[in-house]
């Protein structure tokens, strides 16, 4: 793919995202989108075949992203306990800063399978996010930090607290801003997981 | 009448199965032919164990079977001494098995310092280093006899062999036990579940199936000629590798469901995401018993 | 004169004292031991399984079959198929087979005029070595049998492979071993007309019966067999008198001051075992005759182990006729083994007789490990005053030669011995 198309299909993501979760994932159609990046209906069937392909698509997007990020983290030489605090951090910088990529993947993705059963088996489109939090589990258990169990034990745990928080957030219902509760949140998650 | 090469079967502490693995042979006759034993725990031999550690007999190739330890006597005579005084003549040394060469089951026999001739597991000896150009190592528990017998036509051959770290021949060595195994199939749509007793399934994830990480050809040179451990259902248990044997054999190691033992040279992250990929797919084919109607 | 016996998976020094040209005692010492009691303990219980074949090359499977055995008795209600119980009875009549094939033509053959017949030794050896394989994917140092089953699952084409790896096993018995179809020599039950056929163990009975060596190699005419299965019956047979009724509890281990190896008694007395105790409490009708006629001597244990390969090789040929193979292979344990805090014990028939292995567990971690050998039975060496059963058979013997294959009649195994 072209440097050119490859922003362009990007745009096409960012823009979906904030229609979705301004006007809703069934309410927004195709040529909305492309209205609102002036571009033909036509052309933006060049990028995304049909609205359920674009859906996975940016379902992937989102997921390569939070990879990449938690895989810098991973990739530091620093303690679990440490790398926990740094995840909890990225994910509510990221719901901060791009609350419509942890909404799509809250109110979208986990809450309308069927329109992703034939493109995103099982957590196929979720795999670099889950690939590096199974390394960030795996990780600790070997170095000590953590107690063995489970991998979806550990993981429910971890992300349903988190996404718990960002959609208490989404909501208006916490009185403060999610950044004053990382380190609460980082110490309740580590002492659950924690070898000790 | 031609002449054969000479070779010494040295046993130190040891169970034996090397010996009666080699015994397994298929071409014995001809391997009679052109090797001739001047000792061999079994097979008959022109000289007694007491000539063997009392005199100094010719020998081309000295093949020691079972761990090393001074303490460790033959014929009152302490197998060290036995190894030192034939590593002399000969031009080669083969450690027959993992005991001879890591230590293996042996290592914890309670003898002083027992280890392999040049290995204590990974850990490489000071002892015998000056033999390290002549020696060539075939782990295994016990060893496969077509490669040792063909290591010996190697050697009788003179032709150059590719050793790996462990000085083991790569010919043998650089596959890994999971190559050719019949269940490839489900550790690559990562079906397991395995449980014993089945056609079906992979024991990677469940039973401690160490094939993707171990050194060896039992699934591209087939046991008796007939099968492998992993093709009738038993996990492999690493045995031609220094950290034989390992705890919990029939468990796999895992952190947070995660094996802590990948295939050998995959980095994880690329694993998990694999494994992640197929565990999304159910593949019908492979979830049914093999003879389904 | 002490001399150096080899050959016998290691050596043993036998110290022999003689009294006006006869030998009147003769001391047995094994000068090493490898600890593999000492291994077990604090390993998981399941790794004893990889571990115990290792004891011995020769016969390593009748340790993990006595193996498994002893953990599945730690277990209340412990399930296991039929047909993992023959297959399991399959693959250890085979590593039994291939044993005598060795014994007989690589230790035996040696002293009546002839070469090692190694060819001989091999070939048959590699046949039932690849029946085991087919079950139990390699031989040596299989742990295919688990607790709960046995790993394999088995497909008509392996049942066709294995049968004639039988077939052909019979085949070169009864053209080398005893050179007539092998219904007929199942048959008889005259231990002399066995010495009309030809063949390689009719030769050496003959050259036994033809000297003197027929009255050698006498011992107590005690024998013992604790390894129950559907082949061999438990018991003893004590004068020709058979008993079943024996229990394990008057088995005795002793350490000896000289010797590695550990005395092992019951009731305080020495017995034999091996393929000749095993026909004495069966009542196997020819050896049965042989004993008749020739008593414990080197015939009949010779003719004892030498006709206990086809007989085995009969008898799994009905094991796999029986086998239903819709029947599972493996039934997995109610509890795991972690959870276990137990003891436990077994008795299985390896190829030189009587097997015992006994564990304890700890959730599921050995405490403690014991393993009695069949060849500690044999060459339990005694005193002057309680000889042991093959310092018993050397004694009255005037040459170090012929004390020499009684005391491999016994089929002694060093490695075992000094496990």
């Amino acid at each position: 793919m072209s440097d050119k198309k490859k922003l362009k299909r990007e745009q096409i993501i960012q823009c979906s995202l904030e229609l979705f979760a301004s006007r809703g994932f069934y309410s927004t159609t195709i040529p909305d989108i492309a209205k609102s990046l002036k571009m033909s209906v036509g052309n933006m069937y060049n990028y995304f075949k049909s609205k359920d392909i674009l859906a996975s698509e940016i379902i992937k997007y989102i997921s390569i992203y939070l990879g990449e990020k938690l895989k810098e983290i991973n990739e530091e030489d620093i303690s679990t306990k440490e790398k926990t605090r740094k995840i909890v951090e990225m994910y509510f910088k990221t719901a901060s800063l791009k609350p419509e990529m942890i909404d799509y993947f809250l109110r979208i993705y986990l809450s309308n399978r069927e329109v992703f059963k034939d493109s995103c088996e099982g957590m196929l489109c979720v795999n670099e996010f889950v690939t590096e939090i199974m390394i960030y589990f795996e990780e600790g258990v070997k170095c000590g930090d953590l107690r063995e169990q489970d991998f979806f034990s550990a993981f429910g745990l971890f992300m349903g607290y988190l996404g718990g928080m960002v959609f208490l957030k989404g909501e208006n219902i916490l009185p403060k801003d999610l950044n004053d509760y990382v380190e609460d949140i980082t110490f309740n998650i580590y002492k659950a997981l924690c070898a000790e | 009448m031609k002449t054969k090469m000479k070779i010494l079967w040295l046993s130190a502490i040891s169970c034996n199965g090397n010996t009666h693995s080699f015994l397994n042979y298929p071409y014995m006759e001809q391997f009679l032919d052109d090797f001739e034993f001047i000792y061999h725990p079994v097979i008959d031999s022109k000289y007694l164990l007491q000539d063997i550690v009392s005199k100094q007999i010719a020998c081309d190739i000295l093949l020691i079977e079972g761990a090393i330890s001074k303490e460790y006597k033959r014929a009152d005579v302490s197998i060290v001494e036995i190894i030192e005084k034939y590593s002399k003549i000969v031009q080669k040394i083969v450690t027959v098995g993992t005991c001879a060469t890591f230590g293996g089951i042996f290592r914890e026999s309670g003898y002083e310092n027992a280890s392999g001739l040049h290995f204590d597991q990974e850990k490489k000896l000071e002892d015998f280093k000056y033999l390290l150009d002549k020696t060539i190592s075939l782990s295994g528990c016990p060893i496969h006899p077509e490669i040792l017998a063909n290591t010996l036509y190697a050697i009788k051959k003179s032709a150059t062999l590719r050793l790996d770290n462990f000085l083991r021949p790569k010919e043998f060595y650089a596959y890994t036990v999971h190559n050719g195994c019949t269940r490839n199939e489900y550790f690559e749509y990562k079906v397991d579940n395995h449980k014993f007793g089945e056609l079906e399934g992979c024991m990677y994830y469940e039973h401690g199936c160490q094939a993707p990480f171990t050194h060896g050809s039992c699934n591209k040179i087939l046991w008796n000629e007939v099968s492998s451990k992993t093709r009738v259902g038993l996990p492999c248990m690493g045995c031609t590798e220094p950290s034989f044997p390992r705890q919990n054999l029939f468990s796999t190691k895992k952190n947070m469901s995660i094996p802590e033992s990948l295939p050998v040279g995959v980095n994880k992250r690329v694993y998990l995401t694999l494994a992640g990929i197929t565990k999304a797919f159910k593949i019908d084919r492979l979830e049914k018993k093999l003879f389904d109607d | 004169m002490i001399k150096l016996i080899e050959k016998i998976e290691g050596e043993a020094k036998l110290n022999f004292n003689f009294k006006d040209g006869k030998i009147d005692f003769v001391d047995v010492e094994f000068m090493s031991t490898r600890n593999i009691e000492n291994i077990l303990r604090g390993k998981r219980a399941f790794d004893a399984l990889v571990i115990n074949p290792r004891v011995c090359g020769i016969c390593g499977h009748a340790h993990l079959i006595a193996t498994v055995q002893a953990l599945e008795s730690c277990y209340d209600n412990l399930q296991l198929s039929n047909k993992a119980k023959a297959i399991r009875e399959l693959t250890l009549n085979f590593e039994l087979i291939q044993n005598h094939f060795k014994w007989f033509y690589l230790t035996m053959f040696p002293f009546f005029g002839h070469k090692q017949q190694i060819l001989k030794a091999t070939y048959p050896t590699q046949l039932m070595s690849k029946a085991i394989a087919v079950f139990g994917g390699q031989y040596p140092h299989t742990s295919y049998a688990v607790v709960g089953g046995v790993v394999c699952e088995i497909t008509q084409m392996d049942i066709i492979k294995v049968e004639n790896y039988i077939s052909q096993t019979l085949k070169f018995v009864e053209e080398n071993l005893v050179k007539i179809d092998s219904k007929t020599l199942l048959a008889c039950k005259d231990a002399d007309a066995l010495l009309e056929f030809s063949g390689d163990l009719p030769d050496i009975l003959r050259e036994i019966k033809n000297t003197d060596m027929i009255n050698h190699a006498k011992s107590y005419d005690r024998f013992i067999a604790f390894g129950e299965n559907s082949f061999f019956k438990k018991g003893k047979s004590l004068k020709k008198k058979v008993s079943h009724s024996i229990s394990l509890k008057d088995v005795k281990e002793t350490e000896m001051p000289t010797s590695f190896a550990k005395n092992v008694s019951y009731k305080e007395k020495y017995y034999e075992v091996g393929p000749l105790a095993r026909a004495m409490v069966n009542k196997t009708a020819l050896i049965v005759d042989a004993h008749k006629k020739y008593g414990d001597s080197l015939y009949s244990r010779i003719l004892a182990r030498a006709y206990e390969i086809t007989e085995l090789l009969n008898y799994s040929k009905k094991l796999i006729k029986n086998l239903d193979l819709a029947e599972p292979s493996y039934i997995e344990p109610q509890l795991d083994i972690s959870k276990l805090t137990s003891s436990g014990y077994s008795a299985v028939e390896a190829a030189r007789g009587t097997l015992i292995h006994k564990v304890e567990i700890e959730k599921g971690i050995i405490k403690n490990y014991e393993i009695i050998t069949p060849t500690q039975w044999n060459l339990s060496g005694g005193t002057r005053e309680k000889l042991g059963v093959s310092q018993k058979a050397m004694v009255g013997l005037s040459d170090i030669k012929t004390a020499e294959l009684v005391f491999k009649s016994f089929d002694v195994c060093s490695i075992c011995t000094t496990h």
